[in-house]
């Protein structure tokens, strides 16, 4: 009777603990993070007598959670694709939103620059017309700038997000080294804290979202957190801190670096991926920076082209063309960790070998040496690096004056302050230089056919104001005499080809006359209908002066949208893909982890069947010694 | 397999966000007529639209362009045709002039009648665009680019033309120089000029003369010959000698005969009188302004005798006709840039339109597929919110009683 009683008790205690687990379970049915739980129960041990082994009923072993580790890992890992690509797409989707209206975008104000220099090429003396050129100008400033600032506003907010997003994975890498602590605490009991791990997991899925991480579980029931390239974050209860401070070089930018126990900091910016943080700083540098830098290669182009050709040119107050455009020129960004004493210059020199890379000038400790950040290789670059013999490379002269230290470094952005510099130096409509600096005519004496067409000037920094003479020494030879009577070229004669002197060109055509003379000089009639120069302008800017030769200023602002578009589609075609892979690994964990509800009611029918039934055998149980005593008394 | 209650409602939920999205999307492309909303939605598309947008944009520009060149070009033509009117009296005058029965007062009449005709065509040389800008000036086109003084009109504009670009790869000049059209004409017959001597007494007078052999003349000035001299020792006998002295041929003469030597011939009328003379030189360059000032100037002579005078008045005509010839061919050329500019222009209409065709391909909704679309769509989504809630009653607790 006792073991009647006995293992019916142990029965009756077992299906109420199983119901109190399978209560819990459906009560945390939406309880996002928790695992099934699990009642494992196990035979009592059983007595010996002479007639069999009984048993002693059941007994309550653990309980234990549903929960794999690999299932785990893998939610988390597509969760911090699925978070980077996605925080990629929706950053890049705005800026792929600000430069994609056809209408109004970069290219259309480009090309109605070009159409109001093609305009003033038909009426080179119309005020009028040259307000619009100016305004035009203005328009195409104002929009790059408006781009500029969109990109800057955008950057800093990442900035921002950046800082925020450190001080949350902080916040929950303390919070796990905590648990860490109390799960430690509770495993000495020999029973595994299922709440607290399922605790501690909620946090780590976090975590996920914010940067890549790999969890290990150690043998203590503690886990520990690696991020980045196997840099830890939670080891044996104690926390490393992520910390976001200003980039030695450029303080706009964070870097992301782990602080060690004793308060030394590594920057591990480059070792970040996955989560929020990667994807931010994946857009930081594949998508803010390069743009930055095309619009200002753009507005460098632009101001390049434009003032060069101002140059060659004489305005409507009879001077030489001034410079259109204004823009801003290479950033050089000292270290702050720099000891030494040198200063950095660069200028932009060779516009075609520009491009849309940031750069890094170090000392190694016995030369100076560049490197591209953009793409990680380093750069040749030509020359001594004085004044007279500057380094040369990526369409820049470096010059470096003082005495650097080893490793002392300077950051190279060749054009990102390009357009916030930007602005129209021309303040008068006059200011247009329409005509060529130069003009030709055929003296009335000609006997034979010939015509001049106007010079144009190929290099206005060594172009001199001088009268020049071409003669024909007979019908198919000329000779070219300065106004002191020196002979500065001559050659053989055939209509239409370039005769060239004094850094500039002619032609003649027609059939001149042994003994014809032309006359080459500086123009000086400033209301001239003379429209060479602006003509020039507006070939200029359709000619490829870009990326070595092969690229107009309307093609890189076409591959800057293009590309842009390109960028976002592919990562938002990833973040897709990645959500999809996402949601199979958290459906395959949730199928083992999750609770079913017609899981639970079927398991509450069999243990409230069983309990039952194992309150039928107790009231047996008493029945039988009833029977017993009543047995007994009456006797 | 196990699926747990949390899967089975996340995938309709996200499956629903799905299809919601694409809904979206549809009706987004339908309202606004667009496919490509940003370049993400179609980045070589966008790309493609981006630069045929441009061109439409180009294209329109050389129209314009265009549309301002002929204008001026059409007015040239106007005054290179009024330019041709004038010397066509002036001949008519000339012809009148060349009357030996007239008296020096009749001719003086007709030399002022000449002077106006003087004065119009020095006006067309400096007519106006609607802008005030003077068409035969070159770049100088703020100030009239002919001026006179005394009897003479002389050129002060440049040399060169505006050039209008009127295609991407087309360029046309604006305009004519004055030198082009109205200063540097060939004089005589382009190759020669004839004149008598300023003391000639005989009657003979001297015509054109054409180039017989344009080789044999060009060789015999290369190797210096210059201008002829045809010297009448008396009047039947005549020598021909070159700027150096040397005797090319001699002959006789008679009235209305030819004389020819080194591929030149000319043709003479008239009686002339020992000791007369006749030049051919080479052929310069002239103005019809001074065509028309030579004649006044001829008809204002009064110490010319017939012969001189019919001899000068036959240059100035042929100077005139050399003049509507320059002004013809001017035309000409005129004529062919307009015609430039038509073909242009049509080549600019059909390239427009075909861009404009393209761009609408690449980026117009194409609204029969994308409403169709959108009622699958909508017939997709309708079904997963359908199953879904039916789905969803089912549990095994609605079937535990007590």
């Amino acid at each position: 009777m006792g073991d009647i009683l006995s293992t019916s008790v142990s029965g009756l205690l077992a299906f109420q603990q199983a119901l109190s687990v399978t209560s819990n379970n459906i009560s945390n049915s939406s309880t996002p993070g928790y695992s099934v739980e699990n009642i494992e129960l196990a035979e009592q041990p059983g007595v010996g007598t002479g007639g069999g082994f009984f048993g002693n009923g059941v007994d309550v072993q653990s309980i234990t959670r549903s929960y794999d580790e690999m299932l785990a890992s893998q939610v988390r890992s597509s969760q911090s694709s699925y978070s980077s690509f996605s925080t990629l797409s929706t950053q890049a989707a705005q800026i792929d939103n600000m430069l994609s209206s056809s209408s109004t975008g970069l290219t259309a104000t480009l090309q109605s620059f070009v159409n109001s220099l093609q305009s003033l090429s038909t009426q080179p003396a119309s005020t009028a017309q040259r307000q619009v050129v100016i305004s035009q100008a203005q328009a195409l400033t104002t929009e790059l700038q408006s781009y500029q600032s969109q990109l800057e506003t955008q950057g800093s907010d990442l900035e921002s997000q950046i800082g925020t997003t450190v001080g949350e994975v902080n916040t929950i890498a303390t919070n796990i080294a905590s648990l860490n602590g109390q799960i430690a605490a509770a495993s000495g009991s020999g029973q595994t804290p299922n709440q607290l791990m399922d605790q501690r997991d909620a946090l780590v899925d976090q975590l996920s979202q914010y940067v890549s991480v790999n969890a290990i579980t150690q043998s203590n029931g503690e886990m520990d957190i690696y991020i980045g390239s196997g840099q830890p974050l939670v080891t044996d209860g104690s926390t490393q801190t992520l910390t976001a401070t200003p980039d030695p070089n450029d303080a706009s930018e964070s870097d992301i670096g782990i602080a060690a126990g004793n308060g030394s900091v590594t920057n591990i910016t480059s070792e970040i991926n996955g989560g929020t943080l990667g994807g931010m700083l994946t857009t930081r540098s594949q998508v803010l920076d390069p743009t930055v830098n095309a619009l200002g290669q753009i507005a460098v182009g632009l101001a390049t082209v434009m003032n060069q050709q101002q140059a060659a040119g004489m305005d409507m107050t009879g001077a030489q063309g001034k410079p259109m455009f204004a823009v801003g020129g290479p950033q050089v960004l000292p270290s702050i960790a720099n000891t030494g004493t040198s200063t950095v210059d660069a200028t932009i020199t060779n516009l075609s070998g520009l491009t849309t890379d940031n750069y890094k000038l170090t000392y190694s400790g016995t030369a100076w040496e560049l490197q591209d950040t953009t793409s990680g290789q380093s750069v040749p670059m030509t020359g001594t690096g004085t004044s007279t013999d500057p380094f040369v490379a990526a369409g820049m002269s470096i010059v470096v004056n003082g005495t650097p230290d080893t490793n002392d470094n300077y950051v190279i952005k060749p054009t990102a302050g390009a357009v916030d510099g930007m602005s129209v130096l021309l303040t008068s409509p006059s200011q247009i230089a329409a005509a060529s600096l130069g003009t030709a005519s055929a003296a009335t004496a000609n006997t034979g056919s010939g015509t001049i067409s106007t010079p144009t000037i190929t290099d206005p920094t060594t172009w001199t104001s001088g009268t020049y003479t071409i003669s024909f020494t007979d019908a198919t030879d000329y000779q070219v005499t300065d106004s002191g009577g020196n002979v500065v070229a001559s050659g053989a004669y055939t209509s239409g080809s370039s005769i060239s002197f004094n850094s500039e060109q002619v032609s003649i055509s027609g059939t001149p006359a042994s003994g014809d003379t032309f006359t080459v000089g500086a123009n000086t009639n400033a209301n001239s209908g003379d429209n060479t120069n602006v003509l020039a302008m507006a070939a200029d800017l359709n000619s490829k002066v870009l990326d070595g030769g092969t690229a107009s200023l309307n093609d890189a602002a076409n591959n800057l949208v293009s590309g842009m578009g390109v960028l976002t589609q592919q990562a938002q075609a990833n973040a897709t893909a990645q959500q999809s892979v996402n949601q199979t690994a958290t459906n395959t964990r949730s199928n083992l982890s999750g609770v079913s509800l017609d899981d639970e009611a079927a398991k509450m029918l069999q243990y409230q069947q069983a309990y039952q039934a194992c309150a039928q055998m107790i009231q047996a149980s008493q029945t039988i010694f009833n029977s017993l005593i009543s047995a007994i008394t009456s006797g | 397999m196990r699926i747990s209650t949390a899967t089975f409602q996340n995938d309709a939920v996200s499956q629903m966000d799905a299809l919601e999205a694409a809904l979206q999307q549809t009706q987004t492309e339908l309202s606004t007529g667009s496919q490509i909303q940003n370049a993400a939605d179609n980045p070589i598309g966008a790309a493609q639209v981006n630069q045929m947008n441009v061109e439409v944009s180009a294209t329109t520009q050389y129209v314009t362009n265009s549309n301002l060149a002929n204008t001026n070009l059409g007015l040239e033509e106007q005054a290179l045709s009024n330019a041709t009117s004038i010397m066509q009296n002036a001949i008519s005058l000339a012809t009148e002039a060349n009357n030996s029965a007239l008296s020096p007062a009749n001719r003086a009449d007709i030399a002022t009648q000449l002077q106006q005709d003087l004065q119009s065509l020095t006006s067309i040389g400096n007519s106006t665009d609607s802008a005030g800008n003077y068409l035969f000036g070159g770049y100088s086109n703020t100030s009239p680019p002919f001026t006179q003084s005394g009897g003479t009109v002389s050129y002060n504009g440049s040399d060169q033309v505006i050039q209008v670009q009127i295609s991407s790869n087309q360029s046309i000049s604006g305009g004519d120089t004055g030198a082009t059209a109205f200063m540097n004409i060939p004089t005589g017959n382009g190759t020669f000029t004839v004149s008598a001597g300023s003391t000639n007494t005989g009657a003979a007078s001297i015509g054109g003369g054409t180039v017989t052999n344009p080789t044999t003349y060009a060789a015999a000035e290369a190797a210096g010959a210059g201008a002829y001299t045809i010297s009448f020792s008396d009047p039947t006998d005549y020598q021909v000698t070159d700027s150096n002295g040397n005797v090319v041929t001699s002959g006789t003469y008679t009235d209305g005969g030819s004389i020819s030597f080194n591929g030149a011939q000319v043709t003479l009328n008239g009686t002339p009188a020992a000791g007369d003379s006749f030049t051919v030189a080479p052929a310069g360059t002239s103005s019809a302004f001074s065509a028309l000032s030579n004649l006044i100037t001829t008809l204002n002579s009064t110490n010319l005798n017939n012969g001189q005078l019919t001899t000068q008045i036959n240059a100035a005509v042929q100077q005139i006709q050399n003049s509507i010839t320059n002004f013809s061919n001017v035309s000409a050329s005129v004529g062919a840039r307009i015609n430039a500019i038509t073909a242009a222009q049509s080549t600019a209409t059909s390239v427009t339109t075909t861009l404009k065709t393209n761009i609408s391909t690449l980026q117009s909704t194409d609204y029969t597929q994308a409403t169709t679309q959108l009622s699958s769509e909508e017939l997709a989504l309708q079904a997963a919110q359908e199953s879904y809630a039916s789905l969803e009653k089912l549990s095994l607790f609605n079937y535990i009683q007590g």
